[in-house]
């Protein structure tokens, strides 16, 4: 038990207590570089400012993180969902993938943001204009990684297969399938949080909730330490999105290298 | 079928390939006949086609000229009916299925399902009873290779193809395996319902254990440049490799390997 006790202390050292002297460290110079300079509180808050503010209401930036992760999340599944069949044709016809690439691609280098405004003509401001720009965002990058998973099968399995007369729908599911998996965890780690982005800005401008609407609207009226307790909110979203998707590959990648070689 | 006694035909294989920026010819008219039962061994330097051989055979590669009859019939039948087994060099399991589920591989896939084999008998077999719920990662390579011709056994293939299947352990592993090999294969039926086996290696010690015939190719495009009958008697161990036959066969196919790649 102590022996139990003393590895789990070592891994507290090892692994929380350096970000989390960091942390502070960048907290604790803040407050004592706004402190110093006299910085308004109307340009940069101090962090005790933008606690107190998120102190007062707790209830509220939770509930609007809320509704932006719903908005988010709700876009992530489509856009993975259509990223996703769209790779898995893409995968099995040379001439789909040649015809729907170069459109894919003309698509990843647009900064598609830049559609927000107009979001609000096309949709009007319920909550299909965050899922779409959500989706949108997340689907290039799902698209490739997906694609580059159905591909990179074991070439000695796929001759195994083959060897047997494996239907196209056996060897997908038996063996592309699980050799995506890699692939499309770690696009999610990429694609959660551009999710989020996408659900932001589309509140920005169509929204009258979620975080996105809270940035915008305090911005607009200087409650800065409202301003910043939103985005603490979102980066603390942004942290569980993350832990939960490593301890997911943790589970479903118990096979892959990746995962062995952090045990 | 079942009673004619080439097994495999190979008639005028030649195979060029093409994919490179020069036409690559890596076989030329290879004729080989394989009789029902028969463990025959390919050999040959690297880079002489012996691989290309044995893809062109289970119906994986279209050969430039030429015809491959496995009973027969094309090798796409075969590989309808299930009656190849094959074990590459590197066992190619499927990480994330226990032992068991690889061996268990073959039998998902629709096929012609005239046998009945039990992925536990064939464990049994390949002595890997105890490790059947182990992932592959968790085994040694031995082992693994074990898993992948237990698992090419699974549909019970007449037509068992090996493409230097030690060809990736070490030394030591590798000296054992060829006779757990010959005695799975010894063990799965009387010598006359054996399964036919097509061994590709570049070992001489290798080939000379295991078969009962040796053809050996050399060359660049790879040709047929000996075949070689292997009259030591059965069951065989560790012992016939002191042996003076053995040693004159080692020296004979020495000879040929190295005046053919003269």
């Amino acid at each position: 038990m102590n022996e139990r006790l003393r590895s789990v202390l070592r891994d507290v050292v090892t692994y929380v207590l350096p970000p989390a002297i960091a942390f502070a460290v960048v907290i604790g110079g803040w407050e004592a570089y706004v402190a110093w300079r006299d910085v308004s509180i109307l340009v940069v808050p101090a962090p005790t400012d933008v606690w107190e503010r998120f102190a007062e209401d707790p209830g509220y930036f939770w509930e609007q993180g809320g509704w932006t992760l719903y908005e988010a999340t709700l876009g992530l599944i489509f856009g993975t969902a259509v990223a996703i069949a769209l790779a898995i044709v893409m995968a099995h016809s040379r001439p789909v993938e040649r015809g729907l690439l170069p459109l894919a691609i003309a698509m990843k280098v647009t900064p598609l943001v830049a559609i927000g405004p107009v979001l609000i003509v096309i949709f009007g401001f319920g909550t299909t204009p965050k899922i779409f720009l959500a989706a949108l965002l997340c689907f290039f990058p799902m698209l490739v990684n997906a694609l580059l998973g159905f591909r990179d099968v074991d070439p000695g399995a796929l001759e195994f297969m083959r060897s047997l007369r494996a239907s196209p729908w056996s060897i997908f599911w038996k063996l592309r399938a699980p050799s995506s998996l890699p692939y499309v965890l770690s696009a999610l780690r990429i694609t959660y949080p551009l999710a989020l982005v996408g659900a932001v800005i589309a509140e920005w401008f169509t929204g009258n909730r979620g975080l996105g609407f809270v940035v915008y609207s305090a911005a607009q009226n200087l409650r800065t330490p409202e301003l910043f307790s939103a985005i603490a909110v979102l980066a603390l979203i942004g942290v569980a999105i993350n832990i939960a998707l490593s301890l997911l590959e943790r589970r479903v990648l118990f096979w892959h290298e990746s995962v062995r070689s952090t045990r | 079928m079942a009673n004619e006694i080439q097994h495999v035909r190979l008639r005028g294989l030649s195979h060029v390939f093409t994919d490179g920026r020069e036409p690559l010819p890596v076989l030329d008219d290879l004729s080989i006949d394989v009789p029902r039962g028969q463990f025959t061994s390919i050999i040959g330097p690297s880079g002489c086609g012996k691989s290309t051989l044995l893809r062109i055979v289970c119906g994986l590669l279209e050969p430039s000229a030429g015809t491959v009859l496995i009973d027969g019939a094309g090798p796409q039948d075969a590989q309808r009916s299930h009656d190849i087994g094959i074990v590459f060099q590197e066992p190619a399991l499927l990480p994330w299925r226990t032992v068991a589920g690889n061996v268990r591989l073959p039998l998902e896939i629709d096929g012609e399902r005239r046998r009945n084999t039990d992925a536990e008998s064939l464990l049994d077999l390949v002595d890997l009873s105890e490790f059947r719920d182990y992932f592959p990662h968790q085994l040694s390579g031995g082992m693994r290779q074990r898993v992948a011709i237990a698992r090419a056994l699974a549909v019970d293939p007449t037509l068992l193809l090996m493409d230097e299947p030690f060809g990736a352990l070490d030394e030591i592993t590798r000296a054992a395996m060829r006779y757990e090999l010959l005695h799975i294969w010894a063990s799965q039926a009387e010598a006359a319902a054996r399964k036919t086996v097509l061994f590709v290696t570049h070992s001489i010690t290798e080939a000379i254990v295991m078969s009962d015939r040796i053809v050996v190719i050399n060359g660049r495009p790879g040709r047929v440049v000996a075949d070689v009958a292997v009259e030591l008697p059965r069951p065989r161990t560790q012992e016939i490799e002191r042996s003076a036959p053995f040693l004159d066969y080692a020296d004979h196919l020495r000879g040929l390997l190295a005046g053919a790649a003269a």
